[in-house]
């Protein structure tokens, strides 16, 4: 089944900005793909830095979604949607590179839509969302800081 | 919408406050509090910023923590302790006595933290670190509207019907509400108490992964916060700024600009790209950004002598179009011992070059 981004927006009760052009077909990619900000990493990838805690609490992604991570510049958040009993959401999850929010399962195509950004398809299966970092300042950053596009 | 949040908004709302202070209000309050502490009802003396009202605060012993220049001050509040210390333990032994009359204890604590979020550190502590000379202390002072978040928490737990407090509590508790309620900071001292306006102006934005309605001071074109007298503050996204990054922001005020946050923020306004071409800054390599067709990954060396230590920057292009058909282009610093731009773009993400160069889509 194909999905628009103004198929999206109606299921989601989410909008996104009135340029992105809302008729092109929602592409469902089932490897490596980021949304600003924020990238979705087949587990596989990292299942060797990437721990799910034993005592985790999964939540069922709803149809209007669950609210990953709002940006910087508009307080406008990446959203994780997908059918009901479909998609599972957890963020009890330990990263040794200290960038994963959060994993998900799901067993039918789950949409993850930015107003700025608009809407992506992830295929089934599991993957971990991280946070862009950046290399600060050592002296007054510290290190390594988290990107808020 | 809950009581809770109509609550949160409501004392947000005195926070945010630009209308003139209700100087009535206010002295009745505070003359109240000097009551209570036993000390003589001050005479007031307005002024239109606490950048106004510092220099009108008398010279003396308001800092209960400065060195002693006569008697040692005795361990519990007496009259010889300065007004503002004795205040300041009234308020102190008050929040004793509340605290032990609430038993769920937590059952407001995001709204108290998102009001003290917005109130405490977005807003109190610029216009204070702003405020403060670069050296020495200033005297002890309250806030007024800037203080909301602290009685709102109290309110909060009493008018969601979770606890009830003893009767002269909750009058106490009501005249810091009217302080709170009324005006901007203040200066209490022995017989004078200076008072500062409201600002005239705020203008804020919302705070990144807030979810209590958090706001910080944001404004590109103006002051963020600005007073009667034409004080202000400039803030970009929450990062204090020199006016300089608003009106004319260089290479040359960039490279000589010490705090880091600062020079992100005047790079951002003058753009990545235009700052990379005017600090001449060397590229190092460029690749085509995966997942990304037709962008490319451009890798630039950051000389020692422009950052204070050798880095580079790593341009990337967004993934989706600007609302004016563009794609923005942002920098991301990258550690130094990249030379190519998909490992550095990989690490970005914790992730290695090969596993980068798969990415498969970006938006």
């Amino acid at each position: 089944m194909t999905m628009t981004l103004a198929d999206l927006t109606a299921r989601t009760g989410l909008d996104v900005l009135g340029h992105l052009e809302r008729q092109i077909t929602i592409p469902v990619v089932d490897g490596l793909q980021a949304q600003g900000d924020l990238i979705v990493v087949p587990y596989v990838f990292v299942e060797a830095s990437v721990s799910i805690n034993p005592w985790t609490t999964w939540n069922d992604v709803p149809p209007a979604g669950i609210e990953l991570l709002r940006s910087a510049a508009g307080g406008n958040p990446h959203t994780l949607a997908a059918d009901p009993g479909t998609c599972r959401w957890t963020t009890g999850v330990n990263d040794e590179r200290r960038l994963a929010i959060g994993m998900l399962e799901t067993t039918a195509v789950a949409y993850l839509i930015h107003p700025e950004h608009g809407g992506t398809g992830i295929a089934p299966g599991k993957y971990v969302i991280r946070r862009q970092r950046e290399r600060g300042d050592g002296q007054v950053w510290g290190g390594s800081r988290l990107v808020a596009d | 919408m809950t009581l809770v949040s109509a609550l949160r908004d409501e004392w947000l709302a005195h926070g945010l406050s630009t209308q003139p202070s209700d100087r009535p209000r206010a002295e009745a309050a505070i003359s109240a509090l000097y009551r209570l502490i036993g000390a003589p009802v001050p005479r007031f003396i307005w002024a239109p910023s606490p950048m106004a009202a510092l220099p009108l605060v008398p010279p003396g012993r308001t800092d209960p923590y400065a060195p002693a220049s006569h008697a040692p001050l005795a361990s519990s509040p007496d009259s010889r302790w300065p007004v503002a210390a004795r205040l300041a333990s009234l308020q102190t032994d008050l929040g004793e006595r509340l605290d032990a009359r609430i038993i769920r204890r937590w059952s407001f604590a995001r709204v108290h933290e998102a009001l003290r979020a917005t109130l405490h550190t977005s807003i109190r502590a610029p216009l204070r670190s702003s405020l403060l000379p670069p050296t020495g202390r200033t005297p002890l002072n309250w806030h007024g509207q800037h203080d909301a978040y602290w009685v709102a928490r109290y309110d909060l737990h009493a008018r969601a019907g979770h606890t009830v407090y003893q009767p002269a509590d909750a009058v106490e508790l009501a005249l810091w509400a009217d302080v709170v309620q009324s005006t901007g900071w203040w200066w209490p001292c022995a017989g004078v108490c200076v008072m500062a306006e409201r600002p005239t102006e705020i203008h804020t934005d919302p705070l990144p992964n807030g979810g209590e309605g958090e706001l910080r001071l944001h404004r590109d074109d103006g002051p963020a916060v600005r007073f009667a007298d034409g004080e202000g503050i400039h803030l970009l996204h929450g990062t204090l700024v020199p006016e300089w990054v608003l009106t004319g922001p260089t290479v040359e005020r960039i490279h000589g600009e010490r705090n880091v946050e600062v020079r992100r923020s005047a790079i951002e306004r003058i753009g990545w790209d235009a700052y990379i071409e005017q600090a001449g800054l060397r590229l190092i390599s460029t690749a085509p950004d995966p997942g990304n067709r037709g962008a490319e990954l451009q890798l630039y060396a950051v000389p020692p002598e422009v950052w204070g230590r050798s880095a580079r920057i790593l341009l990337a292009v967004n993934g989706s179009v600007e609302p004016d058909g563009r794609q923005r282009r942002y920098g991301l610093g990258v550690p130094s011992y990249f030379d190519d731009p998909v490992a550095a773009a990989g690490w970005s993400y914790g992730l290695t070059g090969p596993q980068y160069a798969q990415l498969a889509r970006r938006t």
